[in-house]
């Protein structure tokens, strides 16, 4: 069996589970779920032969299963992708087992989650225009019915509708470009458009607008709605009512979609000027304003779901800065850790019912209480580390496998970033205290050094497995670049917002006392906006029901007909 | 085409006003039979019209096609009465006929499309005949919890209106899919009304299922689709969807 038919039977295993699930519901009973993990075992083992296949031997292919379309393709990506999803589902049908005994519809959970599966599988595979709009459509609507799993619950099924819509709105544009694509190209066959596109950039354009400039903007706004970036987003932190193993893998592998749009159009991306940086900057504020409303939340799963919203923002600024494969690996690592977190949360809020279990030491008030530490340690020794380490190590790491990193605006963005947060983790980790501060300052400055390394050398690695060929890689960076004087400025005013934010952070520190305990009126306005997620929600819910309103009045003018 | 086949085309492939004659001719017609017979007959008899004057359709005829497709795709999320919402859905689907008929498809593929709208209407309106029948109205959020009661018709229920809304593998997606791809490039905005309206669908047919299948059971009882009617339904989509394959072929 070639790898092509492989992945065919990738797709297709879960398909066959789920359609022997519907037909022999009664007579298989339990074990609907058993016959479900199985098929799933048997689909993340053949992903990963899939995935090393490609790993060791390289290159890729497709296979056609209908006429002009129902493509898949085999290629560094969608192994990468199918092994991934594979492996998320696996674990969550596994965790389902249990989770779902009690629950109605056992066997219609597992259909579901099947088809989700398979759907993800065929989305990733997707050789062509119409099997790509197929999956991505279709995911919504399943993503629907299994937060809305519990039947009786109109809470759920509201959020879910919720989920619904921002997906159809992002569907949209997506079909807009396949539009343009198949007019400009004449084929569904995506590898056969980025072919021709690449020979002939230039040759089309659409409103006065340069096709792929036009085509990638479509492609960035579908992403957009998909990983739930600002003003698309108020649906992730609110679908919490579905059921636990469904947020897990929304979290873990749907809502990481958007990063693998822009990855598989990476070949239209290559050709655009300025919608790159577009895409950095939505991503940049998504990450804030995700991180902001994540420290705001005093329920566990709707901070998950916030600091969700903050990690799709940092993968879409790595796509914005060009950094395509780390958003892959990006989205990898956070689709493990997150599904971790989602399925171990029950068990945190049961035990923490018990007994919260967390030493009120000086670590607890720091984190969960957000008092630093009255102990002073040398504070001009400590801001010359702060500052010096981050810097020296992502510089001597990234040289080490990128010599000419500083040709790529997107490379020193990253850098930057890194040296930012790793200051900011040793400046909070000195204010801790701690027996022998050296110790303590070695250690934070050996496990950061462990990040960052294994960050940018596995970048590195993701990079020349997904894009193997060096001049399209660069071709990336090229897409993401600004203007160098616009480029310079930016980091300057971003550095200069930084360190005053520290220098503030220190004074307040210094003074916090003397001043009093009082917050300032703009501080609470603030924090009463942030507290209130922006008041997007209410915005949102009232135009939804002046739109419903709005139409019911319109039928009562018309006499309903 | 002359002036008359124009008011006749509208009136059959609705174009608003002239859309509000079938709705009320509709709204009449209560037996489920007969209701199925309309929606099946509707719109071929106005492509037969259409399709015999051999003439170009005009840019306003479009843009009023357009309008009414959207407008009663608006409207339709204001609805409770299953019946009327039957109604306006086939009414927006159908308007969007003349688009592909001023694209010059062929008239088979015409056909197909006009059906691939009907068709799971058709299912649509007999499902909403049973409800009627079993609890006195057809309404959305009068009862809910069908999914408890009779979880068989849920099912089908939740299927069949997914594939009046044009969801993947339903004919009717790959007759709006074809029929975006092929607006795009000439008329960008003409393709964002259309994928708003298919947008509309959508939120207008989660509505319905929310009000009807979703919810605890309020003690009311009815009973559930047989097996051999559950059978036939399941047959019929599973035709649908085997259509759209083909639609797939043909149209893209």
């Amino acid at each position: 069996m070639t790898m092509e038919q492989l992945i065919v039977v990738v797709v297709a295993l879960p398909l066959v589970s789920a359609a022997s699930i519907q037909l022999f519901s009664t007579a298989l009973g339990r074990r609907a779920a058993r016959l479900s993990v199985t098929a799933l075992l048997l689909t993340f083992v053949l992903a990963v032969v899939l995935l090393v296949t490609s790993l060791v031997r390289g290159g890729s292919g497709q296979i056609t299963l209908a006429g002009s379309w129902g493509i898949l393709l085999f290629d560094p990506l969608s192994s990468l992708m199918a092994a991934v999803i594979a492996g998320i589902s696996l674990i969550v049908h596994i965790y389902s087992v249990r989770y779902m005994a009690e629950e109605a519809g056992y066997a219609r959970f597992f259909v579901l989650l099947d088809v989700m599966t398979a759907t993800l599988l065929l989305m990733v595979a997707a050789g062509d225009l119409i099997t790509l709009l197929i999956a991505w459509h279709l995911v919504g609507f399943l993503l629907y019915f299994l937060l809305g799993h519990d039947s009786r619950s109109q809470t759920a099924h509201r959020y879910a509708f919720w989920t619904l819509i921002t997906y159809r709105l992002g569907d949209l544009p997506l079909l807009l470009a396949a539009g343009f694509l198949y007019h400009a190209y004449g084929t569904w066959s995506l590898t056969e458009i980025f072919a021709r596109l690449g020979s002939g950039p230039a040759m089309h354009s659409v409103l006065g607008l340069s096709l792929p400039g036009l085509v990638a903007g479509l492609v960035a706004l579908a992403a957009f709605a998909r990983s739930a970036q600002f003003l698309l987003h108020t649906w992730l932190p609110y679908t919490m009512a579905g059921p636990t193993p469904v947020s897990a893998l929304m979290h873990a592998g749907i809502v990481n979609a958007g990063g693998f749009l822009i990855n598989r159009f990476a070949p239209v991306f290559v050709h655009t000027e300025g919608v790159l940086p577009w895409v950095f900057i939505v991503g940049l504020i998504t990450a804030l304003i995700g991180s902001t409303l994540m420290l705001t939340q005093n329920d566990i799963k709707k901070s998950l779901g916030y600091s969700t919203m903050g990690q799709m923002g940092f993968m879409i600024m790595e796509c914005g800065v060009g950094a395509f494969s780390l958003a892959i690996f990006h989205l990898i690592s956070h689709g493990l850790f997150k599904g971790t977190l989602f399925l171990g949360a029950g068990g945190v809020i049961h035990a923490a019912r018990e007994d919260d279990g967390v030493p009120k030491d000086s670590l607890y008030t720091f984190v969960v209480e957000k008092r630093p530490a009255r102990t002073r340690r040398p504070w001009l020794l400590m801001a010359a580390i702060t500052l010096a380490v981050p810097v020296t190590i992502l510089v001597v790491a990234h040289s080490l496998v990128s010599p000419d990193f500083f040709q790529e605006q997107g490379a020193i963005v990253l850098l930057f970033f890194g040296w930012v947060t790793g200051a900011q983790l040793i400046f909070a980790t000195y204010r801790m205290r701690a027996g022998n501060l050296w110790r303590l300052v070695m250690l934070s400055i050996f496990s950061f050094a462990v990040v960052i390394v294994g960050y940018t050398l596995i970048s590195h690695a993701f990079d020349v497995f997904l894009y193997p060929d060096a001049a399209f890689r660069e071709q990336i960076y090229a897409a993401a670049n600004i203007n160098v004087l616009r480029f310079d400025i930016l980091v300057g005013v971003i550095t200069g917002l930084i360190v005053a934010g520290w220098l503030m952070t220190y004074y307040a520190e210094q003074n916090g006392r003397r001043r009093g305990d009082q917050p300032g009126r703009l501080w609470l306005a603030f924090y009463a906006l942030v507290s209130r997620e922006f008041y997007l929600t209410d915005l949102y819910t009232r135009l939804a029901r002046a739109l419903v309103a709005g139409a019911t009045r319109l039928n009562i003018w018309l006499r309903w007909v | 085409m002359s002036d008359a086949t124009y008011w006749l085309g509208g009136l059959f492939l609705p174009v608003f006003p002239l859309s509000m004659a079938f709705n009320a001719v509709f709204a009449r017609v209560r037996n489920a039979t007969l209701r199925s017979a309309l929606l099946l007959a509707w719109p071929q008899m106005g492509l037969a019209m259409v399709l015999a004057a051999h003439r170009p359709v005009p840019g306003w005829l479009l843009a009023l096609a357009l309008f009414t497709s959207a407008l009663y795709a608006f409207r339709a999320i204001g609805l409770r009465d299953v019946g009327q919402w039957v109604g306006y859905l086939a009414t927006s689907g159908w308007a969007l006929l003349w688009i592909a008929v001023a694209n010059r498809t062929s008239a088979d593929l015409l056909h197909l499309y006009a059906l691939a709208f009907s068709v799971p209407l058709v299912l649509l309106a007999l499902l909403g005949a049973r409800l009627e029948e079993h609890f006195g109205a057809a309404y959305i959020g009068l009862y809910g919890g069908l999914a408890q009661m009779v979880p068989r018709m849920a099912g089908v229920l939740v299927c069949v209106v997914l594939a009046a809304v044009a969801t993947p593998l339903s004919p009717s997606f790959f007759a709006m899919l074809a029929t975006v791809v092929t607006i795009t490039p000439t008329a960008p905005w003409a393709a964002l009304a259309l994928l708003g309206t298919w947008l509309l669908w959508s939120w207008a047919g989660v509505r319905l299922l929310q009000g009807l299948v979703v919810g605890p059971v309020d003690g009311v009882k009815a009973p559930d689709l047989g097996l051999a009617s559950t059978w036939a339904y399941a047959a019929v989509l599973l035709v649908l969807v085997g259509s759209g394959f083909y639609l797939a072929g043909g149209a893209l």
